[in-house]
């Protein structure tokens, strides 16, 4: 018997296989080795980046290949792309569960897990940019014997703040989404350390009925809050450029353009781990191609809206008419680093219109490439965005180009490793999706098909 | 006047005291590389001001020591500057200076105000002078083979040659001096030759002084100064003579050009320039001609034809040759007795004489051009380096007193020196460092900083200064005179031969005259007028362009001819027209670089006669063709810890005979250098950075008012804005130089600089517009603009930049955390960054030169032009303390008090009487970048367009 | 299946929650304190000094006037700490052979100063002026504290930046006229506000100008 054309789940399995299926993985986990080899070069990373840090501190952010004019170059980038990807985890999440999109249950969990570890890369940046990072809390405002407080009308203020909350509802989310599935792996669990472990995690969760309509009604009201959150968050960091005066950042399309920009990089990277996830410990059956097919949809319309923010900048540009926002406009499509812009342009957008086609969509491996190609094209993005602006501003005698070091690079990709290793042991160690929602999805198809 | 040494007695114990002596060690790095003596000195020097301050902020424990004198003189006041007028000197040549002393210790110069030669205004030199005070690689104790000895030894060694000396006469003893204009040593030479009539005097000077008077002697037919009076000038023509360019005679040039050309609405000066190599006095100039040297004979004797100059010839020209002299002699013969036409060195003799004839013709002399006898007179009749040589060579010389001179270095390649020394029994070399001749001397004895000697000078006008020191000695030194006076057989106190020279000369009530004399700076009189006639006769025609390409040598715009080299602030003070810090070029023309297809950076060898140079090439835009420019004054071996190996030496390939231009060959080697340049973009891509006004529509079109979201900040009582007048700028760098000195900026070195981490707060920008072939220059100096709606106080998260009331973005260090926020913000780039600590680099200056009323910025933190707060406050505080409001000219910044063309003005723009608010008031007032809505505080004054381009020339 | 948690686990796990919080939130208040506190503000300790001077002795109960031994403080930014010479004034008379004075004596045949330990010390970015506040009528009590009763002395108050800005905010209150400047007892008539007022016209003091961050630091 077939699944409908509805169906997103095939309907041809039992409740109880899906639930010992995932809470399998934590339990005694497959693909053992491919998840070592993963975790290997992590950890090789993560040290990379130890060691960039403790550089980075002992000798101070001149290690980088940051001079006057460019004084904001990898370490702001790579926060917002970071904080870009953070974003796809609770829209999906959030958003979908708003609007009720059943497909969404599959891939939720580890989408929220992604964006968690993202955020915490991102956050961990605007410290590493800092000259003297060990005044950091001078950014809060607290009672100083100073007598000063923090200065309310910067943008970088606002951001501290934006990020923090938006961090602090992520994880409420991911957690309040995550308790039935702590109580259905403490259940499961036969191993008292596992019990322990999953049952304080689980907060006493008996599954009844008041405990059901409770927690439903708290999940909808944080995805509620975390929604215009995760537009709040993108539309601040845009600030950071937008409220300056420099030609290329001084627009009102930025807000939108950022938060669009971040979505559609979130959507590749989810796209990316659902292939992966799908394909190491064989979930063909939970995340099916019909999953990758709205994937790849909802990743081909976020890439047009984007590459409409491309074309209206332009635009932007010729009707505004600014002297200084064109010359800026040439650095960027003809300029020094015109490679840049370019590289941004195809790596965003030619890839992705091979999902117009159906077959494309549903192919796990060619998704994931267009996906990787969308995440490198993003990073070119901020690149281009950053230093095309400050490398030529208004003043001709203060043009300068720039060029990152070897830190600047290790720093990068250890934050990768930062990223990677607590999201294997994630996977590791907790239900990468979510149990019972794919359970009550699959129930309501059941119910469905058997009328 | 000083009373230093008395002042240090009560603390010499403290210094011995070695816990102190620890902590000195932690606060000046330098001090560790003192041997005992100096090092006790020093300490000596230091340790009130050190114990009175409380050493330092970052101290550990919060209770530190306090250590007072046992016996406080009355005149120590610690924490407050006392100035002092004396003098350094530049080739020779008295830069009279007012010396700024906090507890003893130098920190500051400014020029003499009141002084003919400087009015209060300074260039680089005199800037930098202080820093060489400190110099840690100064010798610091006479040697002997390399092997310290002490002073008695040398008094020793000097008696024993003496007696050798005596036997003929001193017949094998010869004296090698550099240029010199101090009566006291002339006097002690006058003596020395008077006991040792056989010895002879030799003179080596490597700045073109000789040269100078040499021409006059060809067109006079006596040694002669010229004194150009610009002041009194409408129109100048200059046959690449670079007379606003670097050197000891730009202050009152600069001075006197600024004068004139600020006579009255209009431009009260044109300047014509035929020039070879780029520099100031072209990019300044109305009218400027590319010519490559060996053209300016041709060039001035047909401009002498046309103006009737009996005897002068037409010489064939190309068109844009004769488009400018159709020019210029018409602006002549329109100005005659206010107009003045001068040569420069290399222009030849012919030139010289050609131009001596025309400036008679148009009545220049005692009008726009003072003769007088030569300042720099030896008093004693001198012989050449040259022959110097040849003596050497031939074995007649045992003994070989070197003066403060390094001829091993600075002697044309051809003379060899070196190898001619080897041949001398014993050479002695006296000077301030162990440099290149230093070291294969067989004596070194090193001299005391002009700052800590007893001595006298003259400065270019004639008028003399009485030397006197601001600080002991913290190194085991002797002055000249003293050194002098010990080859006469005396051993003197350091001021005893200065007061007799002056005892002499003042006659009765001497004790009065020089107390006066020391505390003006200034003794009275200067050199007399002398009436003068070019010599008549035949002038033979200019020998016809020679074969090969005109190479030129300039002496470097920074580090002169080597003698600044080991000082950071110079090595890192970007150059006049390349912007280039930490070496010098070889400059080529736009036109030859694209024919071989040389980039900047690729590096070229130089062959004149035989010996080769390599330095990398720099294309120099409106340098004439077939024309290469070598600079000297780098290369060095011995110059210390930071001045060693930079650059290329250029005098390696100097011919003895023609030292200023010669013919040569040059080609490109496959080999490409790093330079470290401050300004990479030169043309304005049509954007109206600097403004231009000209006769015909003088005034700018008044700005549209910009709309603000924020409401405009309240203003206290004085509102301080800065006007900077972009006609008047010669791009002479002196306002940086001071500004560095004045705000401890850090010099950050070779590396930093190519990264684009110089810390200077005010950059002279540098533009070109028109072709690259004959371009016209701009100079506009930009420091912080203090926005009224400022870009970068909005964006700092933890009001580490501030506004003040007075209208000033306060940019706070201890409270910045370093997210450069501002800087990315600031749409003029004025912000510097601390990316690393630069405080402690090894071309980092000595720490008792920094301004104690500065923070020393620590890594992480954002800096920039605060307009030198340091001094509102102290003008607030004195004239808060007698209750009276500020006047206009209370507060004067570092940049503008340095200024010699007076182009910086600052003072408080709610004064409507204020100069500076007359300033905002002209027509040729605007503000950078005004559509940005930032409402700068510091505005420009348009340039007048009075030249090639303007209306009645394009028709 | 067998019970994981006794029934009160869910009790425990509450007042585990409830202590968290609370601790975090203590520990905030506590680091606030701290940062107030004497030990941080290095107020009241009376450091070692080379010679046990008591201020108590010379300005409280022999009257001595401040200025006579910190003698610059009207005419520079440091008030001095008094030369050797100064204390022999009186001690080559009186006390000649207090063996407590016998540093003080040393200091002197030997030409070497005393070593004595600073009480009042701002850290070296804070550019602070003596001859100014003077002159202003701020009084040498208002920041040192009552050192006439100091038998050895300490720092009175803490020199926090919120210490100094209080005053330069709102300097009335602690003014007082110019001859009553090092008076340690004095007390206005009235209400001190209205004579400081009087006295800040009268000496032309900037208000609202002096808070911007320039005036100390550079």
């Amino acid at each position: 018997m077939t699944a409908s054309a509805t169906d997103i789940l095939p309907t041809d399995q039992s409740i109880g296989d899906i639930s010992r299926q995932l809470t399998g993985i934590p339990l005694h986990f497959p693909a053992r080795r491919q998840w070592w080899i993963a975790m290997t070069i992590a950890i090789v990373l993560l040290v990379l980046f130890i060691v960039s840090v403790i550089e980075l501190f002992t000798r101070g952010v001149g290690i980088w290949g940051l001079n006057v004019p460019v004084t904001w170059a990898f370490a702001i980038h790579n926060y917002v792309w970071w904080l870009g990807i953070g974003h796809a985890g609770t829209l999906i999440s959030a958003l979908l569960l708003l609007t009720g999109s059943e497909w969404r249950n599959s891939l939720n969990r580890f989408a929220e897990t992604m964006t968690l570890f993202a955020v915490v890369c991102a956050g961990i940046y605007p410290v590493l940019h800092l000259g003297r990072p060990w005044y950091l809390y001078w950014m809060f405002p607290y009672p100083a014997t100073m007598g000063v407080w923090p200065q309310f009308r910067s943008p970088l203020e606002w951001d501290i703040w934006a990020v923090l909350t938006y961090l602090s509802v992520s994880v409420l989310f991911w957690y309040t989404g995550l308790i039935p599935d702590l109580a259905n792996a403490r259940d499961r669990a036969r191993r008292r350390g596992w019990q322990i472990f999953f049952g304080i995690l689980a907060l006493g969760w008996r599954g009844s009925t008041i405990h059901w309509s409770r927690w439903s009604r708290t999940y909808r009201i944080m995805a509620a809050i975390a929604v215009p959150l995760v537009v709040s968050v993108h539309s601040e960091i845009s600030l950071l450029f937008a409220a300056s005066q420099m030609p290329g950042w001084h627009s009102t399309l930025f807000p939108p353009y950022f938060v669009l920009g971040a979505a559609f990089s979130g959507f590749a990277v989810v796209s990316v781990i659902a292939v992966a996830l799908r394909a190491m410990f064989g979930l063909g059956n939970l995340v099916t191609r019909d999953h990758l097919d709205v994937l790849g949809k909802v990743l081909l319309a976020t890439g047009l809206m984007t590459g409409y923010g491309y074309v209206f900048e332009v635009v932007d540009t010729l009707y505004g008419g600014n002297s200084h926002d064109l010359q800026t406009l040439l650095n960027r499509t003809i300029g020094a680093y015109a490679w840049l812009y370019w590289g941004a342009v195809v790596f965003n957008f030619v890839p992705l219109q091979l999902l117009w086609w159906r077959i494309v969509r549903r192919t796990g491996w060619a998704l994931l490439l267009i996906s990787a190609s969308v995440i490198i094209g993003m990073w070119l993005e901020r690149y281009m965005i950053l230093v095309t602006t400050l490398y030529r501003d208004f003043l001709v005698s203060s043009w300068r180009h720039y060029t990152p070091t070897f830190w600047d690079w290790s720093t990068y990709f250890g934050t990768i490793g930062l990223f990677l290793v607590p999201f294997l042991l994630a996977i590791r160690f907790i239900p990468v999706i979510s149990i019972f929602e794919t359970e009550k999805t699959l129930l309501d198809e059941q119910e469905a098909r058997d009328g | 006047m000083t009373t230093l040494p008395k002042q240090w007695t009560s603390i010499e114990e403290l210094a011995g005291d070695p816990a102190f002596a620890k902590k000195i060690a932690a606060e000046f790095p330098v001090a560790a590389s003192f041997p005992p003596t100096a090092r006790r000195d020093f300490l000596k020097i230091m340790a009130a001001s050190l114990a009175l301050a409380g050493l330092t902020g970052c101290e550990k424990s919060p209770f530190v020591a306090g250590i007072p004198y046992v016996d406080q003189p009355e005149s120590a006041l610690p924490g407050v500057p006392r100035h002092y007028a004396t003098a350094v000197t530049l080739d020779g040549y008295a830069q009279p200076v007012l010396a700024t002393t906090y507890d003893g210790r130098p920190t500051k110069l400014d020029g003499l105000p009141g002084h003919p030669a400087t009015q209060g205004r300074s260039d680089v030199f005199m800037q930098a002078a202080v820093l060489q005070l400190y110099d840690p690689d100064r010798a610091q104790s006479p040697t002997r083979a390399g092997e310290p000895v002490t002073w008695t030894d040398v008094g020793a060694m000097f008696s024993d040659q003496r007696r050798e000396w005596q036997k003929d006469g001193g017949k094998r003893l010869r004296l090698l001096l550099s240029q010199t204009t101090s009566p006291t040593l002339v006097r002690q030479i006058r003596e020395l030759q008077s006991q040792f009539p056989a010895a002879r005097v030799h003179l080596h000077d490597t700045s073109g002084e000789r040269e100078r008077i040499a021409h006059a002697i060809a067109a006079y037919g006596e040694p002669l100064d010229l004194h150009y009076q610009l002041d009194a000038c409408s129109v100048v023509v200059s046959f690449d003579d670079d007379f606003l360019g670097p050197g000891p005679r730009q202050l009152l040039n600069a001075i006197k050009w600024a004068q004139a050309r600020r006579r009255g609405d209009v431009p009260g000066i044109q300047l014509h320039c035929a020039e070879s190599i780029p520099a100031a006095t072209g990019a300044v100039a109305s009218y400027r001609l590319r010519a490559a040297p060996s053209r300016m004979p041709h060039l001035v004797e047909t401009l002498a034809a046309r103006l009737g100059v009996v005897g002068a010839s037409v010489n064939d020209l190309s068109a844009e040759e004769r488009r400018w002299l159709d020019r210029t002699g018409a602006a002549l013969n329109a100005a005659k007795g206010r107009a003045l036409v001068t040569a420069g060195l290399g222009t030849g003799a012919q030139t010289a004489r050609w131009v001596a004839q025309i400036n008679e013709t148009i009545g220049a002399s005692g009008q726009t051009l003072k003769l007088t006898s030569p300042v720099a007179d030896p008093g004693v009749a001198t012989a050449s380096l040259d022959e110097l040589v040849i003596d050497m060579n031939t074995g007649q010389v045992d003994t070989l007193v070197i003066l403060d001179a390094n001829p091993v270095y600075t002697a044309p390649g051809s003379l060899d020196f070196a190898s001619a020394l080897s041949k001398v029994k014993t050479s002695i070399h006296i000077g301030l460092y162990r440099d290149e001749t230093g070291h294969r001397g067989t004596w070194q004895l090193p001299l005391t900083h002009d700052l800590e000697s007893w001595s006298d000078a003259r400065a270019v006008d004639g008028a003399a200064t009485i030397i006197q020191p601001v600080m002991t000695p913290f190194y085991d030194v002797r002055s000249r005179h003293q050194i002098m006076a010990m080859m006469l057989g005396r051993d003197q106190a350091a001021d005893e031969s200065v007061r007799k020279t002056w005892r002499d000369a003042f006659g009765e009530s001497f004790d009065a005259k020089w107390q006066q004399a020391l505390r003006d700076g200034l003794v009275a009189g200067n050199a007399p007028e002398i009436q003068a006639t070019p010599v008549s006769g035949k002038i033979e025609p200019a020998p016809p362009g020679a074969d090969g390409s005109d190479i030129a040598f300039r002496l470097d715009p920074t580090v002169w001819d080597g003698r600044f080299a080991n000082l950071g602030w110079l090595q890192e003070l970007p150059k006049p027209l390349s912007t280039l810090t930490w070496g010098n070029v070889v400059a080529v023309s736009p036109a030859w670089a694209r024919e071989v297809e040389v980039e900047n950076g690729d590096v070229l060898e130089i062959d004149i006669d035989g010996r080769k140079v390599s330095g990398p090439a720099w294309i120099m835009p409106g340098q004439a063709d077939n024309t290469f420019g070598l600079w000297l004054g780098h290369g060095r071996e011995q110059a210390g810890r930071v001045g060693d190996g930079i650059g290329y030496n250029a005098y390696s390939v100097r011919p003895a005979a023609t030292p200023w231009l010669a013919q040569g060959a040059v080609r490109k080697l496959d080999r490409k250098e790093t330079l470290a340049v401050t300004q990479l973009h030169h043309r304005m891509e049509g954007f109206d950075l600097v403004r231009e006004v000209s006769v015909a529509s003088p005034t700018l079109p008044a700005p549209s008012p910009q709309p603000s979201l924020y409401p405009p900040h309240p203003s206290a009582k004085n509102a301080w804005g800065m006007v900077i007048d972009i006609d008047s700028c010669i791009g002479c760098n002196a306002c940086v130089a001071a500004c560095t000195a004045e705000n401890n900026i850090a010099v950050v070195g070779k590396a930093q600089v190519e990264m684009g981490r110089e810390m200077h707060w005010l950059r002279i920008a540098r533009y070109y517009v028109g072709d690259v072939e004959t371009p016209r220059s701009y100079f506009q100096p930009v420091p912080c603009m203090q926005c009224e709606d400022a870009p970068c106080e909005m964006g700092c998260p933890v009001h580490a930049t501030t506004h003040s009331p007075e209208g000033i973005n306060q940019m706070v260090y201890n409270r910045c955390i370093g997210t450069r926020t501002c800087s990315s913000y600031c749409p003029y780039k004025v912000r510097r960054f601390n990316y690393l600590d630069y405080r402690y680099t090894p071309e980092a200056p000595a720490e008792p030169v920094h301004n104690p009323d500065v923070t020393l910025r620590s890594r992480g933190v954002m800096e920039k032009c605060t307009y030198c707060t340091q001094r509102i406050q102290a003008a607030h505080v004195a004239a808060d303390k007698d209750n009276r409001d500020l006047r206009d000219g209370d507060v004067v910044t570092a940049c503008q008090a340095a200024c010699p063309t007076r182009a910086i003005v600052f003072g408080d723009i709610n004064d409507p009487d204020s100069e500076v608010s007359k300033l905002r008031r002209s027509g040729r007032h605007y503000a950078l970048l005004e559509k940005l809505g930032t409402r700068p505080r510091t505005t420009y004054l348009a340039k007048w367009n009075d030249g090639s381009d303007d209306e009645d020339d394009r028709t | 299946m067998t019970q994981i948690f006794s029934p009160t686990a869910d009790t425990w796990l509450r007042l585990a929650v409830v202590g968290f919080l609370s601790a975090c939130g203590a520990s905030l208040v506590a680091a606030i304190g701290f940062a107030r506190s004497s030990y941080v503000t290095s107020t009241d300790i009376a450091p070692h000094q080379p010679v046990p001077f008591s201020h108590r002795h010379h300005v409280g109960e022999l009257g001595i006037d401040c200025r006579y031994c910190h003698a610059d403080v009207e005419r520079g930014p440091k008030a001095g700490l008094p030369p050797t010479a100064t204390c022999m004034t009186c001690h080559s008379q009186i006390w000649t052979h207090a063996a407590m004075l016998a540093p003080v004596r040393q200091s002197l045949t030997e030409n070497k100063p005393l070593r004595w330990t600073r009480v009042a010390k701002l850290p070296d970015y804070v550019f602070f002026r003596h001859d100014i506040h003077i002159a202003k009528g701020v009084g040498c009590v208002t920041c040192h504290g009552r050192v006439d009763t100091m038998p050895l002395t300490y720092r009175a108050r803490a020199f926090t930046m919120q210490f100094c800005l209080d005053c330069h905010r709102d300097p009335t209150p602690n003014l007082r006229p110019a001859d009553k400047i090092t008076d340690m007892t004095w007390k206005p008539a009235g209400p001190p506000r209205d004579l400081g007022a009087r006295i800040a016209a009268h000496v032309g003091i900037r208000s609202g100008e002096l808070t911007h961050c320039y005036v100390c630091h550079r």
